[in-house]
């Protein structure tokens, strides 16, 4: 049992990694525009399938179609930038059912285009096992692992030291003053979005190599990275990372102790008792008193 | 008065001369009840996003708990069938309780807040096996009973029950508008801290709307369950009764009364009419498309929009803001 367990818990934190890109990407934008992006799970819906069409079509490594994926996420980051800085009154709101409306649009696209069966990868070793010790994982599970947390450091280098990651925190924090210091709002927003993408597609690449995608799946990924945010508490990138493989832990837990059915209901069991107990978030709380 | 002629037309058209018109053409007459069920919802959506100020991604929740409560109590405590749409109802609000911490959530945290009580709502009717029969669904839900010698199991006694339903709603969604409350919650939308002040208590009036709309909602959904007599996991939870409603709401106009049921009627008439057979699967893209445009040109929605064209309603004085909908 205790095998079982820990298991568990490593294959939670495995895929606690894709969950951290995504979430990250979510709240980046929400930080600079004040707005939740409900087309955010799509963008990751649509890069997995770019991985699915250049496997199946042009029968290539999945891997080489982060590009592509890239390029379709960012599109998409920018698209929906555009669209809702169209806006003009009652952004919070009105954005919301915007970006709803976006969703549903990719959504329906991609079952259109792919229909509603599922799709797994089938490249040659990615479902190799790698054996750490008492642990089991397949090889690309730890490989996206790896490569999501070398991403999370990337993004919270470029947010502490570069220019733009700072204009970003600083569009964030307060609007206005940064409009004063001289930083381009808009410009900004866009360049939040299009990192968003970024993740978002690296995320994408990462579901498709290790579980299975289809197109409902965009939504319930909003909602997890929603639900990771609320974890965390807003503006803290150590809380979306203890958020995401908070999330993966618990589900993974709950695959094995209990059944699969219930996975996503003890995710967003925490989510209520967090709503509950802690409504600033895991960390919030900590850091507005600070 | 224009409306003082308006609404005994309405009802004259809608009692007596469309289930006459349609009673023959069962395809037609169902078309016509499913576009009601999602005006209904859509107005209690309207009601809580108009009146509450808050948007909801989470109606299927309500509509779900309401007709599978509906479904098992007739089917297991004998309730007979109006009465027990009503606990439907009733059982739908007491679900809203579960939705109240997040009601400390601003705007887009309590939109997607009920999103995930959606999901959960979802997998609870999935797992309870043994009282709502699981995946597998329930099977044989009564119709709608025969009262006073008149069937109203039959299409045409389908569409007046439910054409009541969303006629009483709209009452008394346009009595609360109009009352004190309808006041409070009016001036909450410009300053919730201002009004508190005055000593309006927000919250407590921001919790009645949330279940008042989740029973309306309910009481739908059961409407729904008696009326097709199947109900599963999927379908009753789908969020298929959140996103239609959004879209019939914000096509029409979501801070106007006739909006949603005039948007509820078109959006899913020409849907099943038209895009269904152009597109079988994936039809549901065009109300993506709607959403976008219309919050992109037309925020407001289509009856104000046509209002304003028309000069319909001449603006009564101390109504100029849109937000007041001095329209419908």
């Amino acid at each position: 049992m205790t095998a079982l367990i820990l298991q568990s818990l490593y294959s939670g934190l495995l895929s606690g990694g894709s969950y951290a890109l995504i979430a990250l990407g979510l709240a980046l934008v929400f930080g600079t525009m004040k707005i939740i992006n409900l087309a955010h799970g799509e963008m990751v819906l649509l890069s997995a399938y770019m991985a699915y069409v250049m496997e199946n079509r042009l029968a290539v490594n999945p891997l080489l179609a982060t590009p592509l994926a890239l390029v379709v996420a960012c599109l998409i980051a920018v698209v929906v930038y555009f669209l809702v800085s169209r806006i003009s009154r009652n952004r919070e709101l009105n954005s919301l059912i915007l970006t709803f409306g976006i969703g549903i649009i990719l959504t329906n696209a991609a079952l259109i285009i792919w229909s509603a069966d599922i799709h797994s990868t089938s490249a040659p070793g990615f479902q190799e096992p790698v054996v750490l010790g008492p642990l089991y994982s397949m090889r690309s599970e730890l490989g996206f692992f790896v490569a999501s947390m070398v991403l999370v450091a990337a993004l919270w280098w470029w947010l502490s030291r570069s220019w733009y990651g700072r204009a970003v925190r600083a569009v964030s924090s307060n609007r206005d003053a940064a409009k004063l210091m001289g930083i381009n709002p808009h410009r900004t927003e866009v360049v939040s979005f299009v990192v968003a993408g970024i993740l978002a597609s690296v995320a994408g690449v990462a579901i498709y190599s290790t579980g299975v995608i289809q197109p409902a799946l965009g939504a319930s990924l909003t909602t997890k990275a929603f639900i990771i945010t609320v974890l965390a508490g807003i503006g803290s990138i150590p809380g979306v990372l203890v958020g995401a493989v908070l999330i993966g832990v618990v589900e993974a837990l709950t695959v094995t102790l209990y059944s699969s059915a219930i996975q996503e209901l003890t995710g967003m069991a925490l989510f209520l008792l967090v709503l509950f107990v802690l409504p600033n978030g895991l960390f919030g709380a900590a850091r507005r008193r600070g | 008065m224009r409306v003082r002629v308006l609404i005994p037309l309405l009802v004259i058209v809608l009692y007596g001369v469309v289930p006459f018109a349609l009673a023959g053409n069962n395809y037609v007459m169902s078309i016509l009840v499913a576009a009601l069920i999602i005006a209904g919802v859509a107005l209690a959506w309207a009601l809580l996003g108009n009146l509450g100020g808050m948007v909801s991604f989470g109606h299927a929740a309500f509509f779900g708990v309401g007709s599978y409560i509906s479904a098992i109590v007739t089917m297991k405590l004998g309730v007979p069938v109006f009465a027990a749409m009503l606990l439907g109802g009733a059982g739908a609000a007491v679900a809203a309780v579960a939705v109240l911490p997040a009601l400390r959530l601003s705007g887009p945290y309590f939109a997607l807040a009920v999103l995930a009580y959606a999901h959960i709502f979802k997998i609870l009717a999935t797992e309870f096996t043994t009282i709502t029969g699981g995946a597998g669904g329930i099977l044989g839900i009564p119709t709608l009973p025969r009262v006073l010698g008149y069937d109203f199991g039959s299409k045409v006694g389908g569409y007046l029950v439910i054409v009541t339903i969303v006629l009483l709603f709209a009452l008394v969604y346009a009595r609360i508008r109009n009352s004190y409350y309808g006041y409070a919650l009016r001036a909450m939308h410009d300053s919730e801290d201002a009004t508190r002040v005055v000593g309006v208590h927000s919250t407590l009036l921001k919790a009645l709307m949330l279940f008042l709309s989740a029973f309306m909602t309910g009481v739908v959904g059961a409407f729904n369950a008696h009326c097709i007599n199947f109900l599963e996991p999927d379908y009753a939870f789908s969020s298929g009764w959140t996103m239609l409603p959004v879209v019939a709401a914000i096509f029409g106009g979501y801070r106007t009364l006739t909006g949603p049921l005039v948007g509820a009627v078109v959006v899913y008439t020409v849907d099943q009419l038209v895009f269904k057979s152009l597109i079988p699967s994936g039809h549901q893209i065009i109300f993506g498309v709607l959403l976008g445009v219309m919050i992109l040109f037309a925020p407001d929605g289509l009856i104000p929009l046509l209002a304003k064209k028309l000069q319909w309603v001449r603006q009564p004085r101390g109504c100029r803001d849109p937000r007041t909908e001095s329209v419908c």
